[in-house]
């Protein structure tokens, strides 16, 4: 069959689907596919595991007709180390992977944190620990904010959308190779796999501008004549060459982060319970104020975007704002998310409650019945 | 092979002269006397540039006595994990394939934890040459065992002498890669005691990445008196009369022969 | 009386599973004996398996992995149950839902006597299940090429949707752009899908003329 035909004939198609901003049905791996085509992204390294697998597939069908690059690795640790290989050369490069995958994930995430290479990884969250399930779960929070031996200087954005993994993943190229920390797009496996409508675009036609890569090694020029040679190193010699290393790091990250944070919050005026979430659970809390709303409870709802950095200033004023508001941090996971807020929450008294169901969906209708039958909490110690 | 019958090193006589691709500013290097990574190096150094590639070559040291090559030339390097360098590698070269990769590493990156990597990358053809020092341990952490560790060979690890029962017999990395490195891969081992085979080695791999051939691999039989305890006669005895022993000098792979017929 | 045999292929996400439940409840309600069968090699638990009790409940026999029968779901970890390879040798009418994983004619392969029926008097059908709102198959050459890469069918269906956001406009521009794959390829449109409320302002046929079949949504009860 003449498939190098049909792909040439192919390409404008393609590029029609992305320009013409219709609304399409899709699955969320899906939309993280094109929307790595629409953020520019050269290469994808990957390692198939359920339940990213669509993002691999539908990237290697559609990124021939794009001109970009594909390989499947031996392994996460291969994908994630050809990732800064190819980000030191000047191209965009990004993975996908989840549970165990995430795990041997961060060893090349350690170096792209330590050496400020610029990396997009894709995580779909399944149940944990070990290898377990494959769809509901918020139990790599922890481990995408903070894993690795390090300070966690990352960028982590999530999701509740497929519209939003579809801006936001564009969003975590530009982060990423605007202040070249690794970013994180954190998805589940069960926004990976639902279906739902979506508007597809060319950010460039929307005035999003996209940041370009440059290249960090092999820049024009022949070494030692025309330019120094790069010598990159991730071994430090003393104590002392690292703690000055990763302070100018730090005070790096504590300098963008504010501009980085994102959050949601809608806060009724004398509000008794705010709903804390992030992710797909977020929607269900969302929808769960709404309803509660419509009874009469004076419900609020914040929800962290950004879960590295965290929106701890945001979130702080607001319970600071009532002393008696009483927060309850809903997710599929056994605290994760109630260990960072409490953390922001320090010194504070208002009550917390936690409706926490590791590895399994949340519904709005469990979180409702959960704000009615918990009146009172207990203080942030 | 008794000692001294072969002159310690194979290269002119008088020749002290620098190769342009080393950085001078990071000379004398960090290798401890007697190392064989500075001969290694230097013959490197010397084959790129005959080659004339100093502008185009992007290379990768790993983690090990490996690493203190990060600043050892005048072209870019970036030093990796280790066991991680060849992905590095391959991750900069598909994503510039006008690059000549370089990945250097030791048997610990090389043959335990990163063999995977080489493995796969040299199935798949990856067009990188990868460089690996074998001198038959761990050096860095302290001379721990390595896969390449001669049988009855002590080290920090195998304090009674490496024993094939428990811990099987030296890996034969350059046998391994070529026998599933697809046509046009160039496998070789050479050895810091013979230079200027060493250097037709490296070059034969460079080239062979420069035509697009596909994978190629050179293991360096190397040397490391500090953790061997060896002085220098000692040192030379066990790099030209104890390694060869279990060790083949010479292609296992070329573009002129298919597997299998070429002579050690 | 001749047998229904019919294979439910397309995109991922296209919609087969609801055709072939409605399909099948279809004939259960005409009287006859049905089996559904679920072919899906990547998700093999996550697709019919929650539905199961449900449908079979309705008079549909329905061949898919059992909870307890599952070990790693999700996973393709054994994905492919035995008695799905021999599904034609049931003596009834038998619907296919080729999931995701099974691209092209090959599938036949994997079922006993598969080839075989399709060429002889119970031909077992193959009918594409199109949504014009995937990407993949969002223009007439994107449809071609599908249909070019995926082999012959026997017909195709306008399942064109936006979850809770379809309208009855744009399930007439889906029929406008099946009907023209359709043509090109020589092959039927068999009909238009939708839910009730759209089918029921459809009329009985669409803008095409292709005869117009209401269905019911059951797949929001199984994981996505």
């Amino acid at each position: 069959m003449g498939i190098k035909i049909v792909s040439r004939q192919l390409s404008g198609e393609y590029e029609k689907v992305l320009r013409r901003e219709q609304r399409s049905f899709m699955t969320g791996n899906e939309v993280v596919a094109w929307a790595a085509l629409a953020a520019g992204a050269d290469l994808m390294y990957g390692y198939p595991i359920t339940p990213q697998n669509e993002i691999m597939h539908y990237w290697a069908r559609l990124t021939p007709h794009f001109g970009r690059g594909f390989l499947q690795t031996e392994d996460e640790m291969s994908a994630g180390f050809a990732m800064p290989g190819g980000a030191l050369v000047g191209k965009k490069t990004f993975s996908a992977t989840a549970g165990p995958g995430n795990i041997l994930m961060q060893e090349p995430i350690a170096m792209a944190e330590m050496m400020r290479i610029p990396g997009v990884w894709i995580i779909q969250q399944r149940g944990g620990p070990s290898t377990a399930t494959v769809i509901y779960s918020q139990q790599e929070l922890r481990l995408t904010a903070t894993g690795g031996n390090g300070e966690g200087l990352r960028i982590v954005y999530s999701t509740a959308s497929h519209q939003e993994l579809f801006e936001y993943t564009i969003k975590a190229f530009n982060s990423a190779w605007r202040y070249r920390f690794p970013t994180f797009v954190l998805g589940d496996g069960y926004q990976a796999k639902m279906r739902e409508a979506v508007t597809l675009f060319r950010p460039e036609n929307r005035g999003w501008e996209l940041v370009p890569a440059e290249p960090i090694l092999c820049l024009p020029g022949v070494p030692a004549r025309d330019r120094d040679p790069v010598h990159l190193r991730n071994t430090f010699n003393l104590e002392e060459e690292l703690y000055t290393r990763l302070m100018d790091q730090l005070a790096v990250y504590e300098r963008i982060a504010p501009e980085v944070t994102e959050w949601e919050a809608e806060v009724p005026p004398e509000p008794e319970v705010l709903l804390v979430a992030h992710g797909i659970v977020a929607r269900a809390a969302r929808q769960a104020k709404e309803s509660l709303n419509r009874q009469g409870w004076k419900v609020g709802y914040f929800r962290p975007v950004t879960v590295r950095p965290f929106p701890g200033q945001a979130l702080r004023q607001i319970a600071a704002a009532s002393p008696n508001l009483r927060l309850l941090v809903v997710e599929s996971a056994y605290g994760q998310l109630l260990a960072m807020v409490k953390a922001e929450l320090y010194g504070l008294t208002n009550p917390v409650d936690s409706l926490l169901k590791p590895g399994v969906g949340i519904t709005a209708e469990e979180i409702a019945a959960a704000v009615d039958q918990t009146e009172e909490g207990e203080a942030v110690s | 092979m008794t000692e001294g019958q072969k002159p310690v090193l194979q290269e002119t006589p008088g020749n002290t002269k620098l190769p342009l691709s080393w950085r001078k500013e990071t000379k004398p290097h960090r290798f401890c006397p007697g190392c064989g990574h500075g001969i290694a190096l230097k013959a490197l150094g010397e084959v790129v540039d005959e080659l004339g590639i100093l502008d185009r070559v992007l290379y990768g040291c790993d983690i090990g006595c490996s690493l203190l090559s990060w600043d050892f030339f005048n072209f870019d390097n970036i030093q990796t994990h280790h066991g991680r360098t060849i992905p590095v590698i391959v991750g900069a070269k598909r994503a510039r394939p006008e690059l000549i990769g370089i990945a250097y590493m030791g048997d610990g990156g090389g043959y335990a934890i990163g063999a995977q990597h080489l493995v796969n990358a040299a199935q798949r053809g990856e067009k990188i040459t990868a460089i690996l020092a074998n001198n038959t341990l761990y050096a860095m952490t302290g001379g721990q065992m390595a896969p390449t560790t001669l049988p009855g060979q002590k080290t920090g690890t195998t304090p009674y002498g490496r024993e094939e029962a428990k811990t099987g017999l030296p890996m034969l990395g350059p046998e391994l890669v070529a026998a599933i490195a697809p046509e046009g891969s160039y496998v070789a081992r050479a050895t810091v005691g013979e230079y200027q085979q060493l250097k037709k080695y490296l070059q034969k791999a460079l080239l062979n990445q420069m035509t697009g051939g596909g994978f190629s691999f050179v293991e360096v039989l190397s040397t490391c008196p500090t953790n061997w305890r060896t002085n220098a006669k000692q040192t030379w005895a066990f790099l030209q009369g104890e390694m060869p022993r279990y060790y083949k000098v010479g292609e296992f792979r070329t573009a002129d022969a298919p597997p299998g017929e070429e002579e050690g | 009386m001749r047998r229904v045999l019919e294979a439910y292929v397309g995109e991922y996400a296209s919609g087969k599973s609801e055709n072939a439940i409605n399909r099948g409840l279809r004939l259960v309600r005409a009287g006859r004996r049905v089996r559904l069968v679920d072919l899906d090699l990547v998700e093999p638990a996550y697709t019919l398996r929650p539905l199961k009790r449900k449908l079979e409940a309705q008079g549909l026999q329905v061949l898919a992995w059992e909870t307890k029968e599952l070990i790693g779901p999700g996973e393709a970890a054994i994905p492919l149950k035995k008695e799905i390879v021999s599904a034609l040798a049931f003596p009834g009418d038998v619907i296919i839902d080729v999931g995701y994983g099974v691209e092209g004619r090959r599938l036949l392969n994997l079922i006993e006597g598969g080839f075989a029926q399709a060429n002889g008097e119970e031909a077992l059908r193959l009918i594409m299940v199109v949504n014009t709102t995937r990407p993949v198959t969002s223009s007439l050459p994107l449809i071609l090429a599908y249909l070019d890469e995926f082999g012959a069918v026997d017909g195709l269906i306008n399942n064109t949707h936006l979850g809770e956001e379809t309208t009855v406009e744009l399930i007439q521009e889906g029929a406008v752009l099946v009907t023209a794959a359709a043509r090109r390829v020589g092959c039927p449109v068999l009909a238009t899908t939708a839910l009730r409320p759209y089918a029921r302002q459809l009329g009985s046929v669409d803008r095409m003329g292709n005869p117009v079949w209401p269905i019911e949504r059951f797949m929001s009860g199984a994981f996505w």
